[in-house]
Order: structure tokens, then sequence, then C-alpha cells
């Protein structure tokens, strides 16, 4: 394998900056004109990661309200009710998705081997439609009737200009149909960068699990959001050209719930597959042992995807204007690929040797809590039970379970897991493990007990409730959580902070000793385009067979080869196993190698001989 | 950090942390189906001295084996999640691989088949329930009722007896008494009733709690369906679809009565001159621009 030599220019610190320390004001210019696909995708999670601080304030008013009955919090209910749309609004399209084109951005390069995005400009456009649609869509909070009020799903005809009139709602229209563009544009880029910019050797089935998720994400962000931004543009010219989509007397108000949910579900599994290819790559790591079942993973997240385009209705079995047992039976199939997921993650962990480093922690948490909100989902599916539980309390504590459990564990866990990759810094485990213990607890205490207030009989969407329901305590129990919720941030931030004025730079490739793909065969930061050179791939885990050669050697399986491995697959590896087990008696083997040059800033000593440990 | 040998032994299982497992599974089995009769609902909505229509208890039987059945298959799931993470943390100083399994094709397949199973099953139930809940054509109604939501209250229409009653939404929610306000809904005991739903102006949901059942009530569109209440009583009922700003206002009371009870209270209608029906011709939309005689009758 060639080991390149380092360049004897100085160091990269930010990537994409030219090789000198800038002042402010070019580092500012040179971030938001880049192309770099790095760049755009640490953009793109700081951005999400701020509106979820947005959302999440939000939230806590709305929790802080429900405290006790009466209005205490808001001026007014229309105002609660301006609070609870801006908070799914922001959630759903503002944080989860673009947090989804973050990690993409910058992890699914690296992990293909690739030197940036297929359309790199295209890329930095979507990232700008993508804000300037999430200010505007926000905006409405400055305008005289305030934000948006009439819910996330905007059900026509309460979202018109007749029952929602001021400029909040058309802010909200047009805004998220720009930030709509961007995702879309996103996906093609995705899709073109994974099927055209492969390294050699990387085959579509040694892709690692998140690059996958990426592509099936990104193919499921194509059939989902042109139907909301036509949804939207019409809803739109009914606002402001006095269109007639979406009036009843023309069955537009079950039209709008169809094109709606038609982008609606499919967007809980676009904001859902790529969290779960992030856990899919932490287990393997901290368990030691590659991804369990790995095709049959990849199956399950095109299963997965290929139902959640059918069962959209199942947000509409209240309204008897759909045929109940077809969506029944589709959304309880989706359980079926959802649970060999969780067998797949639990094959992993079976007789591997775990430790419970902060991401590992976070992949647990993630695990127990989505496995709730999947199992509540299973009951939602009955539309028996359905008519009942829909539209309270029961269904916002089986969403947050599902998105929550899902985005936000996961999303820690991905920042534990990448932040030498993105930093070039550990961050603190001691007070990783604070947040997460804070989180898991406060999460648990506001969201559970939301079970119960529904079943009993608290609508969503209430801004009061009278002391005689009996749901006071239950609303106190979930604003206490909430409270310790929110507060598990502030150790999170000060992780971030103190880590980045005193952590020591990590100097390999993977800090975490046992990383599987590309991403850690490079060094942390990557440079400008990614990689000096590029290991052999000749599994999924590149990486891994990089740093532990001689087990890559002597452990390589490929189950029941098929027509397809036989006709195309793999290199003669006869007498590798005897060569392998040869140098380890000897102990002749060659020591392990990093392809790629450690670059940091700080003095350099003795680095000629490139990054060769 | 070469490995030195790469196949490590199985860790020995340990028989007391396992019986500690089962002890755990069997105490929340014990608590989950042993104490009150509120658990034995499955937290649903209920009474002690019966069914408070005739499809309560199909509803309950249903939610509490579904519970019964996903709580069994989330215990197993915690469960194994709790093994790994007990049994097979790595041991200090214990530096050698694990076996680098990757697949095991029958466990891959069992994983698969045995959940399209337990869905088959959950599937015929709630094929069955849903189509006896939803059914409004097998049986004559012996009485009809007109609902009609609207911003932020509910008319309802007696169509048997023509008369309607009209509410307006709850002052104060937050104050203890406001109910007292609210428009009532009189339902006769043990007689068939038939709901039509309809709305003056955007989405509403007719939710009555502890009949275990919501329909929403649609702009342009009539929605039906059918109960037979088998309990008296006073209950609560709400809107559960937003509608606007005072979406939580939108309460009514449902009171289940005997027939010469109800005939009472037909007549009180009657005596107020609340004669005839409230149609859906009223809405703000389509008052806007089209006075109401330009538009076809409703009822």
């Amino acid at each position: 394998m060639a080991i390149e030599t380092a360049p004897s220019t100085p160091s990269t610190r930010i990537p994409g900056l030219a090789p000198r320390r800038q002042t402010l004001g070019q580092s500012v210019i040179k971030v938001i004109t880049s192309t770099d696909h790095k760049t755009i995708g640490y953009l793109y999670l700081v951005t999400s990661f701020i509106f979820f601080g947005i959302g999440g304030v939000m939230a806590l008013l709305i929790r802080a309200e429900l405290f006790a009955p009466g209005i205490q919090i808001v001026q007014s209910k229309e105002q609660y009710n301006q609070l609870f749309t801006m908070h799914g609004t922001i959630m759903l399209l503002l944080f989860a998705t673009p947090l989804f084109a973050g990690f993409a951005n910058v992890i699914m390069p690296l992990q293909i081997g690739a030197p940036d995005v297929a359309f790199p400009r295209l890329n930095m456009f979507a990232y700008w439609l993508y804000l300037f649609g999430g200010l505007i869509a926000c905006a409405g909070f400055f305008t005289p009737q305030g934000a948006a009020s009439f819910g996330w799903t905007a059900y026509a005809p309460l979202s018109n200009a007749a029952f929602s009139p001021g400029l909040g709602g058309d802010l909200w229209v047009f805004g998220l149909t720009m930030t709509g563009f961007g995702t879309i544009l996103g996906a093609v880029n995705f899709i073109t960068t994974i099927v055209t910019m492969r390294a050699p050797g990387m085959t579509m089935f040694r892709m690692p699990i998140f690059t996958w998720n990426t592509l099936v994400t990104s193919m499921l962000v194509l059939m989902a959001f042109p139907p909301l931004a036509a949804a939207l543009f019409a809803l739109g010219a009914d606002r402001r050209l006095g269109a007639q989509v979406f009036n009843p007397e023309n069955g537009g108000a079950i039209l709008w719930q169809h094109l709606f949910w038609f982008f609606g579900h499919p967007e809980v599994y676009i904001i859902a597959l790529p969290f779960f290819g992030i856990v899919s790559e932490i287990l393997p790591v901290f368990s030691r042992k590659p991804i369990f079942g790995y095709k049959g993973l990849i199956y399950a997240t095109i299963a997965i995807a290929a139902l959640s385009m059918t069962v959209w209705a199942h947000h509409m079995y209240a309204t008897g204007a759909v045929l109940l047992p077809f969506f029944a039976l589709m959304t309880m199939l989706i359980a079926v690929p959802t649970g060999v997921k969780f067998f797949n993650w639990i094959g992993t962990m079976w007789r591997g040797k775990l430790t419970f480093e902060t991401p590992m922690l976070w992949t647990i948490g993630f695990l127990v809590t989505f496995l709730f909100g999947g199992l509540t989902g299973v009951i939602l599916s009955s539309p028996a039970l359905d008519f009942q539980v829909t539209d309270t309390y029961f269904v916002v504590a089986h969403f947050h379970y599902v998105v929550f459990g899902t985005v936000v564990f996961a999303m820690f866990a991905g920042f534990y897991f990448w932040w030498p990759k993105f930093t070039g810094r550990m961050l603190d485990e001691r007070l990783g493990k604070i947040h997460f213990w804070t989180l898991f607890f406060g999460f648990h205490a506001t969201f559970l007990v939301q079970h119960w207030l529904g079943v009993v009989g608290m609508p969503r969407r209430y801004a009061d409730y009278a002391p005689q329901d009996g749901f006071t305590w239950m609303n106190q129990l979930s604003t206490g959580g909430s409270v310790l919720l929110a507060a598990s941030t502030l150790p999170f931030l000060w992780n971030v902070y103190i880590t980045w004025r005193n952590a020591p730079l990590v100097t390999v490739d993977d800090p975490w000793g046992y990383g599987g793909s590309l991403e850690w065969a490079t060094s942390c930061p990557p440079p400008r385009h990614n990689f000096t050179s590029l290991p052999r791939i000749r599994s999924e885990r590149p990486a891994f067979d990089l740093h532990h050669p001689e087990v890559a050697a002597m452990d390589h399986a490929e189950p029941d080869p098929d027509l397809l491995d036989q006709l195309l697959g793999e290199p003669d590896r006869r007498g590798e196993r005897d060569v392998a087990r040869d140098r380890l008696v000897h102990g002749s083997g060659e020591p392990e190698q990093s392809s790629t040059t450690i670059i940091d800033d700080r003095p350099r000593t003795d680095r000629s001989d490139g990054g060769a440990r | 950090m070469k490995g030195r040998t790469l196949h490590s032994e199985p860790p020995c299982r340990n028989r007391r942390s396992s019986l500690r497992v089962a002890a755990l599974i069997g105490a929340v089995v014990v608590v989950l189906t042993g104490c009150s009769a509120q658990a034995q609902r499955g937290f649903l909505p209920g009474y002690d001295d019966g069914q408070v229509t005739n499809q309560t208890g199909r509803i309950t039987s249903l939610w509490v084996g579904s519970w019964v059945a996903a709580l069994l298959v989330g215990l197993l799931t915690w469960g194994l999640i709790l093994w790994c993470v007990t049994v097979y943390r790595k041991r200090k100083n214990d530096e050698t691989l694990p076996v680098q399994l990757r697949y095991h094709v029958p466990l891959e397949i069992m994983y698969v088949i045995l959940p399209i199973l337990m869905i088959g099953v959950l599937y015929f139930y709630t094929a069955r329930d849903t189509s006896a809940i939803t059914d409004v054509t097998t049986e004559q109604p012996d009485v009809t009722i007109g609902v009609v939501g609207k911003q932020w209250s509910w008319d309802f229409n007696y169509v048997d007896d023509d008369v309607y009653e009209t509410g307006v939404q709850a002052q104060d929610v937050g104050n203890e008494g406001s109910f007292a306000q609210l428009p009532t809904l009189y339902l006769p005991v043990d007689e068939r009733v038939q709901f039509n739903l309809d709305s003056r102006d955007v989405i509403h949901s007719f939710w009555i709690p502890a009949f275990l059942y919501k329909m929403d009530v649609i702009p342009n569109r009539t929605n039906h369906f059918q109960i037979v209440p088998t309990r008296e009583g006073v209950y609560v009922g709400k809107c559960a679809e937003l509608c606007g700003e005072e979406h939580s206002s939108m309460l009514f009371n449902v009171e289940v009565v005997s027939r010469a009870e109800y005939d009472a209270q037909m007549d009180k209608l009657r005596d107020k001159g609340q004669t005839g029906q409230l149609g859906v011709e009223f809405s703000r939309l389509q008052d806007a621009d089209n006075p109401p005689s330009s538009r076809g009758e409703e009822n």
C-alpha cells in the first residue's frame, strides 16, 4: 500500500481554507462561500442545531402553559397555537430534515472515498435555500398577527385566507416551499454522488449502512417533497391569488390531507432512516464486530422506505374517507422490517465485547426509547384502537418517542462519535455521560406519562384543560421532565466549548480503534479533498481491514455466494489465510499503517516520514 | 494493536442473573395484570358498573390484548438488549477480538417470519373489530342525531323529533364549574343511535372519550357512525381536531338517559321554540361572498 509523504506546506486549520491564519472576516467569507462538502455540512449541522434550540424553547413555553389549568404564560390561545405550530414546523422541517443533510454532507463522501459531492455549488445553493426559507417561515413572529397558527399539518380549510388571515401563514407557506426545494436539490446531489463517485472497490454492497440509508432517504425525498411543494404552492395560490384548490366544496379538505400525508409519512422515515444509519455505524465499532446481517439490514431499509410510501392514510383513519383495512395492513407490515433492524442491532452486540463510550451510550438509549415508540406505533396502526387515541396526547407521546428517540438520541450519538472527525478533538466523556443521563431521564419523565394523558382523554393542541378533567398532575410531571430535558443541553454546550479550548488534538485516523468505514482511514479532520490515498476496499469495513490486517485476512466470509457473486464477485483470496496465520505465528506481519498524513498546527517535530505510525 | 488469538471463549452464562431477569419479568406481569380494574381496562376510560356503549367492551379487549402482545415483544427485546449490555461487556485486559460473525441465515429468516405471523394475528382481530365498529348499514337506527360542528361549539339536531340544541364555546375552561353552560347532547339508553356529522366551517372531530370513539367532522362531507349507549350517565365530549383559536373550548356534555327523560328533554326544547333543524349554511367562508339565498337548500 502506498504511503503518501506529507506535503511540505503548513497545515490547514479549517477545511477549505487557505493554509495560513485567517482574520475573522476572511474566515466568515470563506465559510459562507465554501463549496467544500464538509464545510457545508457543518453549516447545516450548526444551523439545524440552532433551530433545535429555538424549537426547544417553544416546547418549554408550551409545557409551562400546560403546567396548570387556566392561561398563565401566553397572552392568548392564538399565541399558544402559533407556538405549537412553529415548534412542529421547526423540529421536523428546519431541524431534523436538514440535520440529515448535514450528516450526509460531512460523512457520506468520506465513507465512499470521494473527494467531494457531485455538485458542490448545487450543494451550497441548497443550503442557502434552506437557511433563508427557514428564516422566512419563522419571520411570521415579527408580523402584527404573528406566525402561522394552523398546526404544522396546515389542514384545509383552517389554513386558508378566510380562517387564518395574516402574513404569518403566507410566510410559512412560501418559506417552507423554499426549504423544500433545498431538500430536493440536496437529495439529487447525494444520489448522484453515491451512484457515480464511489472509490475503486467500493461496490454497492460494500457501502457503509449510513451511506446506504442516505441513498434510500434521498430517493424518499425525491418522492415525498415534490408533492409537498405542489401542495404548498396550491395553498399559497388559494391564500394569495384566490384559487380554489382546497375549497371544501371541491373536496379540498380531504385532498389536502392526502397530499400532505403523502409527503408527511415518508417524511417520518426521511428523518428516521439516516439516524438508523448512524447507530448502525456506531454499534459495530463498540461491539468490535461487523454489523450483523448486513444485506438483510439493507433490504429492511429498502422495505421500510417502500412501505412508507403506502401508508400515508393511517393519519386519516378518523376522517371516514379512507380504506381502513388496506392502510392498516400496510402500516402493520412496516413493523416487520423495523423488527429485522432491531434484531440486526442486537445481533451485532451479541457475543461482542462491548464498551460504553458516549456514542455507544446514546445508541443504547436510542434502542431502548425507539422500541417503545415502535410498539405504540403498532397499537396505533389498528384503526379500532386509533379512533380513541388519535389526535390525543397518546399520539404526541408516540411520535416524540419515535422521532426524538431516533433523531435526537442518534444525533448526539453521531456528534460524540464523529466529533474528532469534525474538529480533530474528542468531546469529554464525563460531561457526555452527564448529558446522556439527564436527557434520558428528562425525556422519559416528559413523554411517558403523556400516553396515559391521551388515553384518559386529553386532546393534542389544547391550550387549556379543566381542573375536573384530572389531567393536572400528569401535565405537571411532564412539564417538570421537560425542564430537566432542556437543562441536559447545557452540559453539551459546555462540553463543546471546553474541549474546543482545551482538548488535545487527535493524532490518529481512528481514535475509537475499531472504526470500519472509510472516514476512519483519513486524518481528523480530513484534508480539503478528504484522502491523500485510499486503502484497498475489499469488504464493507475497509478502515478496519487496514488497521487490523490479520483479522481481515483470517476472517473473510461471504454468505452463500449467489450467481451475481460468482460472476462479478470477489477476488481470489486462496492462500491468504495461511499467510496471515504464518505471520501471526512468526510475528512478521507488517505494522498497522495509516494511509494519510496527520496534519495539525502545533509545532512540528519529526513528522517527515509522513503519517505512517 | 495486533490480535493475538482471534476466537475468544464464549462468556459463561450467569444462572443467577437470568433467574433475576425472570423474576423481574414475572413481577412486571403481575403488576400489569393483577391490580386495579383501571389497569385491567388498559387505563381506558370506563366504569365498573357496565359498558358505556355496545362497542366499548370490544375495543377494550382488543386494546388490552394488543398491549399484552406488544409488551411481551417489548420485554423480550429490552431483555435481549439488557442481556447484551450486561453479559457481553468487554472485560479488563481482554484485548482479543470476538468472533467476527456476519450472517446467520436461519436466524434471519426466523425473525422475518415470526413478526409476519404476529402481524397476521393482530390484523385479523383489527379487521374484525374495525368493521364491526364502523358498520352503519346492517341495522336500522332507532334515533338519528345530526351533529354540526362550528367554530367553536356544536349544534345538535334531533332529526326524529325535529328539535335542535345550539351551543357556544366554554368560557374560562381553566376554572372549576365552567362546564355548566356547555351544550348537552341527550341520548336514550339502549337504543341504536346514528350520528350524522357535518361541519359548517373547518374540520372538527367529534369525540366522546368514554365511548372510545371519535370521528372527524368535515365540511362538505357527511360522516356517519352508530352506537348503542348502554349505561346511563353524564360524559364529556370534546373537539379533537385543531379548529382555530378556541379549539380547547369546543366542549360539550353527553347525557345518556332513559326513554322517558329523553322525551321530556325533547319537549323542553320544543317549548323553548327550538324546532326545526340547524343546517350548515352559516359558514364564515361561504358567507363572505355568497348570500345564503344564492346557494341550494342543505336540509
